[in-house]
């Protein structure tokens, strides 16, 4: 015990401990609607979506136009985090119509390297419109000083980031376990064959789930804009670590996505106290340990 | 490939570009032969081995560092260095391999991004060896090797000699089991062949003739990076194999030169565009030109596909 304390002297600091948990959880939950998008495309068209990081930094950037032009009240905020998660949605509707329907037959590799491709455009687009200087979006009135979580103070805004994940996740089961749009997504990512086989039409049912999925991107990107500096290069930054996310929970999986993020986001939190070093190898590391021993994720299902 | 006379009209007049090319281009000339050594090295995975890696960086980042530090740190002279980067990016390529090629499709992508992060961090943060953000510098070649036109030739003879390799790999029983496991591994397990440790060798030579990349552009830009393992840079054989056609031997070559041909043409003149027409162009090629450029010229004798060679 006297070396754990000396090598970790954090670790009788209780309230400390609640807070990083706290900070640990709701950098989950920016990470679970980031995931969980990713992960729905993936289980429904078998395309891993680079881009998504890039749908979550242009929700982001949406956001501080919005609030920018957007009047002075109270409810900007609110109506901006509505409004730039649709421009995504719609920026999402665009590029599966155009672009990705015409490859689903294609091989693997080629969707692969075509979402990549997008990565490069939308990096770009983004630069010319919004330039180079990093962009902040001030939290609403409301949420913007801190409270006090035992004895430390923590940022009253993350406080909604936590109310908001249990709603949200509550809400996602509830479209795919007691919907008949949510069980036709189950059972796409089952046989998409036979569903198409049974007159659904499955080719609509890709452009939904991927306009949806980018939606959920682009209201993590919106979400989480206050907390962040908006810059070029989050789109890698996330990008990674979604991946890692649905790595580890297993890419299709609904469940597995909530706990992939919810683990990384602690690991990140106290990979810095532990490890600040390899905080990043370390994430890397447990993704590789999780691709070796269970390829298919915690609770993914391995590949036919 | 090429035919004999092609063959010696080419190896001529790269011969003589120093006497008619200022020094720009045969700089530009020797990044289009290191970049088409690392896409082709790249290209065994991908276009015969049916293996997509997002994570090649690592062996090019491993063979460039392995030089420079044994140049800065052990005062080893170049032309002992240079044979090392090889044989460091193998024994990385051999660690990470053992567990990427037990995967497929999608899962050995993101296996092999994740082992090239962590080479990547590795750099990045072990400062005291290998200089972290800083880098290294001052890695240049003896005097004698240091002018454009010199390190051209130097340049030049080694990616000559590696892509013989290569080609002799690809043209080896070894290389059509390759194929044949791309084609259909469970077939080509029918019939005998032990479908990973193929795919674990191709890996091995593929790192290796990357790492030999990384050396050559080590010593070519003085210095080396972080940047070299990033997965942004894992993308560029990608691109350049894609450009060129990943069905042929050759088809990286010629995409090299493309890209760095485009590269020059277009940063010079608006650097902010360069990642849009790049994407664009990637986006182009897979759905309207799945063949890449050297598909567009249709069948000839240098543009064979692969399996009828």
């Amino acid at each position: 015990m006297d070396l754990v304390t000396q090598l970790f002297p954090w670790i009788t600091n209780g309230p400390l401990i609640t807070v990083q948990v706290m900070s640990g959880l709701s950098v989950g939950m920016f990470l679970f609607l980031v995931s969980v998008g990713m992960s729905l495309i993936f289980g429904v068209t078998r395309i891993v979506n680079l881009a998504h990081g890039s749908f979550y930094m242009v929700g982001a950037y949406l956001m501080v136009t919005l609030v920018e032009i957007l009047p002075e009240r109270p409810w900007a905020f609110w109506v901006a985090l509505l409004v730039a998660p649709l421009g995504v949605a719609v920026l999402g509707g665009v590029i599966e119509v155009g672009l990705l329907r015409r490859i689903y037959r294609r091989d693997p590799l080629m969707q692969l390297i075509l979402t990549f491709g997008l990565i490069l455009v939308i990096s770009t687009l983004v630069l010319l419109a919004w330039g180079p200087d990093n962009k902040s979006v001030s939290r609403p009135e409301a949420l913007a000083g801190s409270v006090s979580i035992a004895g430390q103070p923590f940022p009253s805004y993350y406080l909604l980031v936590l109310g908001l994940a249990p709603v949200v996740a509550v809400v996602l089961w509830l479209i795919f376990y007691r919907t008949r749009w949510g069980m036709l997504i189950r059972a796409a990512t089952v046989d998409r064959e036979m569903l198409g086989a049974l007159g659904v039409n499955v080719s609509l049912l890709y452009t939904q789930v991927f306009v949806f999925g980018s939606w959920l991107a682009g209201f993590g990107g919106a979400l989480a804009a206050p907390t962040i500096a908006v810059a070029l290069g989050m789109d890698g930054d996330v990008l990674t670590t979604a991946f890692v996310v649905v790595v580890i929970g297993g890419l299709g999986s609904f469940a597995g996505t909530f706990i992939g993020a919810l683990l990384v986001g602690l690991l990140q939190s106290f990979g810095i106290l532990v490890f600040p070093a390899v905080s990043i190898v370390l994430l890397f590391a447990i993704m590789a340990i999780v691709l070796i021993v269970r390829p298919w994720g915690l609770l993914g299902r391995p590949e036919a | 490939m090429l035919s004999p006379r092609s063959l010696v009209v080419l190896l001529v007049a790269l011969a003589a570009a120093p006497l008619a090319l200022p020094p720009f281009f045969l700089q530009l000339l020797t990044e289009i032969a290191i970049i088409g050594l690392f896409a082709t090295a790249f290209n065994l995975l991908m276009g015969y081995g049916g293996m997509l890696s997002f994570g090649h960086a690592a062996y090019f980042a491993l063979g460039a560092y392995a030089a420079a530090l044994l140049v800065r740190k052990a005062g080893v002279p170049m032309l002992l260095a240079l044979p090392v980067a090889p044989v460091v990016a193998a024994v990385g390529a051999l660690v990470f391999g053992v567990f990427i090629v037990r995967l497929s499709h999608t899962y050995f992508a993101m296996l092999s991004l994740a082992f090239g992060q962590i080479v990547y961090t590795v750099i990045f943060k072990w400062k005291s060896f290998t200089g972290g953000d800083d880098g290294l510098l001052d890695v240049w070649p003896p005097p004698y090797l240091k002018s454009p036109a010199a390190y051209y030739y130097f340049a030049l003879i080694v990616v000559g000699l590696a892509l013989w390799a290569l080609h002799a790999v690809v043209d080896s029983p070894f290389g059509y089991a390759l194929k044949a496991v791309r084609e259909n591994p469970r077939r080509a397990r029918f019939i005998g062949v032990n479908v990973r440790r193929h795919q674990l060798v191709a890996f091995v030579i593929s790192g290796a003739f990357s790492g030999l990349a990384g050396g050559l552009f080590a010593f070519y830009n003085g210095s080396v990076f972080p940047d070299f393992a990033y997965f942004t840079k894992s993308f560029e054989p990608l691109v350049v194999a894609l450009l060129g056609g990943v069905q042929s031997f050759g088809g990286p070559l010629v995409g090299a030169f493309a890209f760095k041909v485009l590269e020059w043409l277009i940063s010079r003149q608006w650097p902010v565009y360069w990642p849009l027409f790049l994407g664009s162009v990637v986006i182009l090629v897979i759905v309207v030109l799945p063949q890449g450029f050297v598909g567009l010229l249709g069948r000839r004798p240098w543009a064979r596909p692969v399996g009828s060679s």
